[in-house]
């Protein structure tokens, strides 16, 4: 499996071009990558040096800074919960804690969901709390009623591309 | 006791409206709604066409007495005078970051009436001599990317945006640019930093953006709202926008409401507005009746006022600055009754603990400690040194760090431990 698709070069050599320096294009490029590949790893920079001349050092330091790049293969789904104040008097804590719960009690039963839960801080959509984001949708008010509801929908889904991809690339190391 | 303008009486606040003209109309988003129902891009053909120079715009932006709306109420107009004269690459950087507890109007604006914010960037652009200028937007904001970066497309193909615009010589780009998660890339010099491709660090001030920023340029680094509110000051005339709000706070302001209350949302108000019947009678009050505890009235960096200090206070920046808090974002967070300031403080501290880029040694262990007392006095293992600590520590926060994330911290938890000290007394061990 090539590094990158010939889509996903093309997209990095606009964003290579797209600003006044070079640099600036490192966040644009790690974000095209997760939405290709779900993740970001050591080949993905050691390639955005040898083929696209940014230096690894100047990737790792925005990699490792932000909180939105993965540097780890995820699940399909990662579903952030907003925990700061105004989510937080609106029952976030409580959403957490049945998400989390369920998926506990889904793994063991033998039927593991393709989530993540993760507690995170201000979405900024603080009146429609609790407010979450499931990949890249919004989903506001999020009682606990309402994530259950969007874990079975989600579940029922067709995983997204770049999960796909994350794992066909996982399993093609696995073989080697 | 401030004085509340009598054409306040018998209004609601959708009468004052302002920036929010476009709200509930279907195609809000959309270009031509904006040029048709919004008198859009009308300001920047009045600057391009009708033969002002920078200079008119500047004086005209500092006449209206706009104040920044990110936080610190710096007035708009002066920003943009520090700016060096003459040719040279400068930059204009909106700062669309919004990441402060409570606060999501920025988010709505871009959602109501995104043109506001193209049309204000290319006039302040003109005004600075920028020839370049960003939106550089949370990398969560998914939605809003796409609405900016729509917007800024539909400005381009009108001939808003591009070479020698409407054939007045003047040349303006603009992209948006998005973050990948760091509170403190609102923090401006943190901001510009990660529009360089770096991690998003404050820096030491001076040198200012103003003179030094992006890549080493003059660089403007303002707030949406601020900006998307400059073409209708230009349309209309600083007169008739100074006919809103206070001597001191002229204009109107988008408000976001949050916590248990009855109607939430984000409301255009005329400053100096009266902050309980905001609450009451515009937002219905407290969900289910309860009792108000206290409201954190500027986002969550803004201390916390007790119902009792709200009581006749307006929504403008001296009155809440008066009554030692600020005004902030516009964020307002109500606290019922029923809920532990104890829990509150925890849970604000461990914000800052998390958010804090821990450049700077009272910044970074302060707000670790912070977090770890009040955690240690919520579980009952606290005793009354720790409440001691806690204001010394908070004490020592204040006004020696890099940027002012240090301070956001510390206020607001002196105030708790100071103004709810009852409350924290069951959980200590004596
Ligand atoms: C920790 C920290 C976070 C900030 N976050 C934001 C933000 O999300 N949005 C914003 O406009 N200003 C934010 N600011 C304020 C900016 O530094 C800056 O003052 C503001 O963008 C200037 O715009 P204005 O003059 O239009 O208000 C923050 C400041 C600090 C210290
Ligand atoms: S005050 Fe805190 S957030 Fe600001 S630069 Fe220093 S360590 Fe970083
Ligand atoms: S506090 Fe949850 S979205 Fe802002």
């Amino acid at each position: 499996m090539p590094v990158f698709s010939p889509e996903l070069i093309k997209i990095i050599e606009g964003f290579l071009n797209r600003y006044e320096t070079k640099r600036s294009s490192i966040l644009p490029i790690l974000h095209a990558i997760q939405d290709e590949k779900d993740w970001i790893s050591d080949e993905d920079v050691d390639t955005l040096e040898k083929s696209f001349g940014l230096s690894a050092v100047d990737v790792r330091e925005v990699l490792t800074f932000y909180t939105m790049y993965r540097q780890q293969p995820p699940k399909p789904y990662r579903f952030e919960v907003c925990k700061s104040i105004s989510c937080w008097l609106m029952g976030a804590n409580d959403t957490i804690k049945t998400l989390r719960l369920e998926i506990e009690k889904a793994e063991k039963e033998g039927r593991p969901l393709p989530f993540e839960i993760h507690g995170v801080e201000c979405l900024g959509q603080c009146g429609y709390a609790p407010s979450t984001l499931i990949n890249k949708d919004r989903h506001n008010n999020v009682t606990s009623e309402k994530a259950l509801q969007l874990l079975k929908e989600y579940s029922a889904k067709e995983l997204p591309n770049a999960a796909v991809h994350c794992a066909a690339a996982l399993a093609a190391k696995a073989n080697k | 006791m401030p004085v509340i303008k009598n054409e306040y009486q018998g209004r609601k606040p959708d009468e004052f409206r302002i920036l929010l003209g476009l709200e509930g109309h279907s195609n809000a988003r959309n270009i031509q709604t904006y040029i048709e129902k919004g008198n859009g891009y009308k300001a920047l053909e009045k600057v391009l066409k009708g033969g002002m120079s920078p200079e008119d715009v500047i004086n005209t932006v500092k006449a209206s007495g706009l104040r920044g709306r990110g936080g610190a109420g710096f007035p708009t107009g002066l920003k943009w005078s520090f700016v060096p004269k003459g040719p040279g690459e400068k930059y204009l950087i909106t700062n669309f970051d919004e990441g402060e507890p409570g606060t999501y109007k920025d988010c709505y604006i871009s959602e109501v009436t995104p043109h506001s914010l193209v049309e204000g960037k290319i006039i302040a652009s003109y005004a600075i001599g920028a020839q370049k200028s960003y939106i550089y937007i949370r990398g969560e904001f998914h939605n809003e990317i796409r609405w900016c970066a729509e917007a800024i497309k539909e400005a381009y193909a009108a001939g808003y945006l591009g070479e020698n615009i409407m054939g007045s010589g003047f040349t303006h780009h603009m992209d948006v640019y998005s973050g990948a998660g760091a509170y403190i890339c609102g923090e401006e010099t943190g901001l510009i930093s990660s529009l360089e491709g770096k991690k998003g660090q404050p820096k030491l001030k001076p040198p200012f953006p103003a003179v030094k920023g992006y890549l080493g340029k003059p660089t403007v680094v303002n707030n949406v709202e601020s900006l998307a509110v400059v073409p209708w000051i230009i349309h209309n005339g600083p007169e008739a926008y100074k006919k809103f709000g206070t001597e001191k706070s002229p204009g109107t302001k988008l408000f976001n409401v949050s916590g248990p209350i009855a109607r939430p949302g984000c409301y255009e108000l005329p400053l100096g507005y009266p902050l309980m019947r905001f609450i009451n009678e515009d937002c219905g009050g407290l969900i289910g009746g309860k009792k108000l505890k206290a409201i954190i009235p500027g986002g969550s960096s803004a201390p916390a006022l007790t119902a009792k200090e709200c009581e006749n206070l307006t929504l403008d920046y001296e009155s809440i600055a008066g009554a030692g808090s600020m005004l902030g974002s516009g964020a307002i967070i109500v606290i019922p009754e029923d809920v532990s300031m104890v829990s509150v403080l925890e849970n604000l501290m461990d914000f800052y603990a998390h958010e804090s880029c821990g450049q700077c040694t009272p910044c970074r262990e302060g707000t670790g400690w912070l977090y770890k007392i009040s955690k240690h006095i919520l579980k009952g293992k606290g005793t009354k040194t720790d409440m001691d600590r806690m204001y010394s520590i908070a004490n020592n926060m204040r006004g020696k760090t890099i940027c002012v994330l240090s301070d956001a911290a510390a206020d607001p938890a002196r105030a708790i431990v100071t103004k709810f000290a009852h409350e924290f007394e069951p959980y200590l061990k004596g």
